[in-house]
């Protein structure tokens, strides 16, 4: 069923010749059949490629066929393999240098940067000798290099122009970024695609990969309001079918969004496996300090993995909020004794608390505009407003 | 990786002879390295930082120091320099500073592996943490201390990057697995990053994924619970624990501690704000961890009124002044109490953590 390195060869070569782009992505992919094509593992395959392929195209082929030997190797010599791979990302960018005003290589050049990044992932896995996340953060700049040039091609008409690469280069090298937590290395990418004039026009798959990542950054640079605008957009137009992605999606969206006061429906979160957020908004509704606590503590590990753990701790002062928020709907006055505050956080079970620690989380939460009023030191009260005393997070 | 492709020391003196000869002739002895009393006899010469250029030739075997000798001259610096009264403290810093650096660039050329490096380097990290806190109120042109933060965040990438190598390494050799003694110091240094880089996310991404048994070490915990209480705003619970943590730590933390009691401040500023009502003086020197005549000087220069009497506080949202600069680092009775019970050199080379 496997033909010679001619017949592979011939076949590149069509498929260049008729501007084929997923055709060629295909046959230099890591992942498409030939791969396991004995006749191809090939040492020094550069005479034998010169032949058939003019420059660049031949480099980039060349390279492709020792990235199979090495993989071939008993065990698999993922270091070389990456190096090659490399080689034909760097052959890729010449490749799209020359072709002027012409984009159909594109799927090309997002096989050869998805599969160095595949590589890469191997080479942190199986082997020693650098520092984590060097291999990763090399193979980014491979994929910067192309970025270049697709952001750099202005001149040519909206169909033809290599700028509609953009998207899919910044996705993965988000990946990257993601995975060795070099968050502020997105900024630039960010920019150049939110400056890109028709940004609306990327596909719709790339387009909810990229504001699911947007979304979260804004997460971590505590911009919430942005993160809940660009993850709502990923999971509304997240294809049903999709489960798993969707509940990714959710892992961060369902958090950010209690921050700023919206609690998930039951159903949601049953559909999405997702009851532990169930537990902490019924914690969190109740004002139930303790609860919230022990919550957490119990899903520690699931909420350092999922990477929100640090948000979810975040949500504890609106706990507080709450509790103190029902201290005041019990009272009935506006004039609230900071003991009644001390003795609602006892009665939750927070055994730990001091009246000094009391007053200091009502003034955070009095900073922070989510209780408008002020303590009056002396009478040990607090003086809360007629209007709005507690008003609605999305405000504060 | 194999370590037989790169150079190996071969000297056994601080200072490698070629080096020595140059300099004792062209008069380049620093004061540290003239004999005790005498002015012109040369007493112990250390290599001097050069940085790596061009012009220069790849240094040989002899002309750098071997583990062994490396080791000994950290004790030298940190221990017969680092007592040396001789000189105010700011001479003393500089000279080890350099010495030092020259030490953490041998470590690269040689390429010594993590365990090695390790080693070398905590003791360092000690040094600067501790000297940036000793120095925080000495002028810029004698002391600067974001060069001194810069340097100390190096040391501090470079270590915890050896730390995971060990740690992967241990997931499939049994050998590497650290002693008693080897965990302890990481502990301290874990906590001591944590500590350093206060209410940067980074740092407490780490902490969380950190190993189980450096996570359950209580003063990794103290620190770890400081930061994280820092992140979601419960300054109370951050000023409380501050003077619980050890030396060192404690005075990495005095370098943030200007920023905590501004950001206290700014806040009681909204929450107790009135014009009639007042704040007891004690309620916040109890707080914020301060002697009388310092809050009266936050109070100057954040402009928070007070009453004549300077027993009670006006906070007025309105007045206070966000735009100034953070008052300077200074050096806090507590944490210089903390220091004198420890005899420093033993601290400095790890040898003697906790009390």
């Amino acid at each position: 069923m496997f033909g010679t390195v001619n017949n592979y060869l011939s076949g590149v070569l069509r498929a260049a010749e008729d501007y084929d782009g997923d055709n060629l992505g295909t046959l230099l992919s890591l992942r498409d059949v030939h791969v396991q094509n004995h006749n191809l593992y090939i040492a020094q395959p550069e005479k034998l490629v010169e032949r058939m392929l003019k420059s660049p195209l031949d480099e980039v082929v060349g390279s492709h066929l020792k990235v199979l030997y090495y993989l071939a190797q008993e065990p698999p010599n993922y270091m070389d393999a990456y190096n090659h791979q490399a080689a034909s990302c760097s052959a890729v960018v010449k490749l799209l240098q020359q072709l002027k005003d012409e984009n159909w290589c594109l799927p090309l050049m997002y096989r050869v940067c998805l599969d160095l990044r595949y590589l890469a992932q191997a080479c942190e896995k199986h082997c020693r000798g650098f520092t984590p996340g060097h291999i990763l953060e090399k193979a980014a700049d491979c994929m910067m290099a192309c970025f270049r040039v697709c952001a750099a091609d202005g001149r040519a008409s909206e169909e033809e122009t290599k700028r509609l690469g953009m998207m899919n280069l910044v996705n993965q090298l988000f990946k990257i970024y993601f995975r060795i937590n070099k968050l502020h290395l997105c900024k630039p990418l960010i920019r150049a695609i939110d400056n890109c004039a028709f940004k609306e026009s990327f596909p719709l798959p790339e387009q909810i990969t990229y504001k699911y990542f947007v979304g979260r950054r804004a997460m971590f640079d505590s911009n919430y309001r942005m993160a809940v605008d660009d993850l709502s957009y990923a999971f509304t137009n997240c294809p049903d079918r999709f489960t798993s992605n969707k509940r990714l999606i959710l892992i961060y969206l369902v958090p950010v969004k209690m921050l700023l006061g919206y609690l998930p429906r039951k159903s949601l979160l049953e559909r999405y496996d997702l009851l532990l957020f169930h537990d902490l908004a019924v914690a969190l509704k109740a004002g139930n300090v303790k609860k919230f606590d022990e919550i957490v503590h119990e899903q520690e590990l699931v909420l350092i993995r999922s990477g929100i753990y640090l948000l979810v701790e975040k949500l504890k002062f609106i706990v507080y909020r709450n509790l103190f928020k029902k201290v005041f709907a019990i009272r009935r006055t506006h004039q609230l004794d900071m003991g009644d505050f001390l003795s609602a956080l006892q009665f939750v079970g927070v055994t730990d608390v001091s009246l000094d620690e009391t007053h200091c989380i009502i003034a955070n939460l009095i900073y922070e505009g989510k209780i408008k009023g002020y303590i009056s030191h002396a009478h040990n009260k607090l003086v809360v407003s007629k209007q709005n005393p507690f008003p609605p997070l999305i405000l504060t | 990786m194999e370590n037989t492709e790169y150079i190996r020391g071969s000297c056994e003196r601080f200072c490698p002879d070629a080096e020595a000869k140059m300099r004792t002739q062209k008069k380049l002895l620093n004061f540290f390295e003239y004999k005790d009393g005498q002015k012109h006899v040369p007493g112990v010469l250390v290599k001097e930082f050069t940085r790596s250029a061009a012009d220069a030739k790849v240094p040989k075997a002899k002309d750098m120091r071997t583990e062994h000798c490396l080791t000994k001259t950290i004790e030298y610096l940190l221990k017969d320099i680092f007592l040396d009264e001789r000189k105010p403290y700011h001479l003393v810093y500089d000279f080890i500073f350099d010495r030092l650096r020259s030490v953490r660039r041998e470590i690269v050329i040689q390429q010594y592996n993590a365990r090695q490096t390790i080693r070398l380097i905590e003791p360092m990290i000690m040094f600067m943490a501790y000297s940036r806190y000793r120095l925080c109120e000495e002028p810029i042109d004698k002391f600067d201390p974001k060069i001194c933060n810069q340097h100390l965040q190096e040391c501090l990438n470079v270590v915890l990057c050896s730390y995971d190598e060990l740690d992967e390494e241990g997931q499939t050799t049994s050998e590497t697995k650290p002693t008693i003694r080897e965990a302890e110091r990481r502990y301290f240094i874990e906590a001591l990053y944590q500590i350093f880089n206060l209410g940067t996310p980074e740092a407490l991404v780490r902490g969380l994924m950190l190993p189980a048994q450096v996570r359950e070490n209580e003063n990794f915990k103290l620190a770890f619970n400081i930061c994280l209480n820092y992140h979601q705003g419960n300054i109370y619970r951050v000023m409380k624990g501050l003077p619980k943590l050890p030396h060192i730590i404690c005075a990495v933390a005095g370098a943030k501690l200007q920023t905590i009691r501004r950001l206290l401040l700014e806040i009681f500023t909204h929450a107790y704000n009135n014009k009639q009502l007042t704040v007891p003086a004690a309620y916040l020197l109890h707080l914020t961890l301060l002697e009388p005549q310092l809050l009266n000087e936050q109070c100057r220069h954040y402009s928070i009124a007070q009453t004549p009497d300077r027993k009670a506080l006006h906070f007025i949202k309105s007045d206070f002044k966000s735009d100034v600069e953070t008052i300077r680092v200074q050096r806090e009775t507590f944490i210089d109490e903390k220091l004198s019970r420890v005899y420093l050199p033993e601290v400095l080379l790890l040898k003697k953590l906790w009390i």
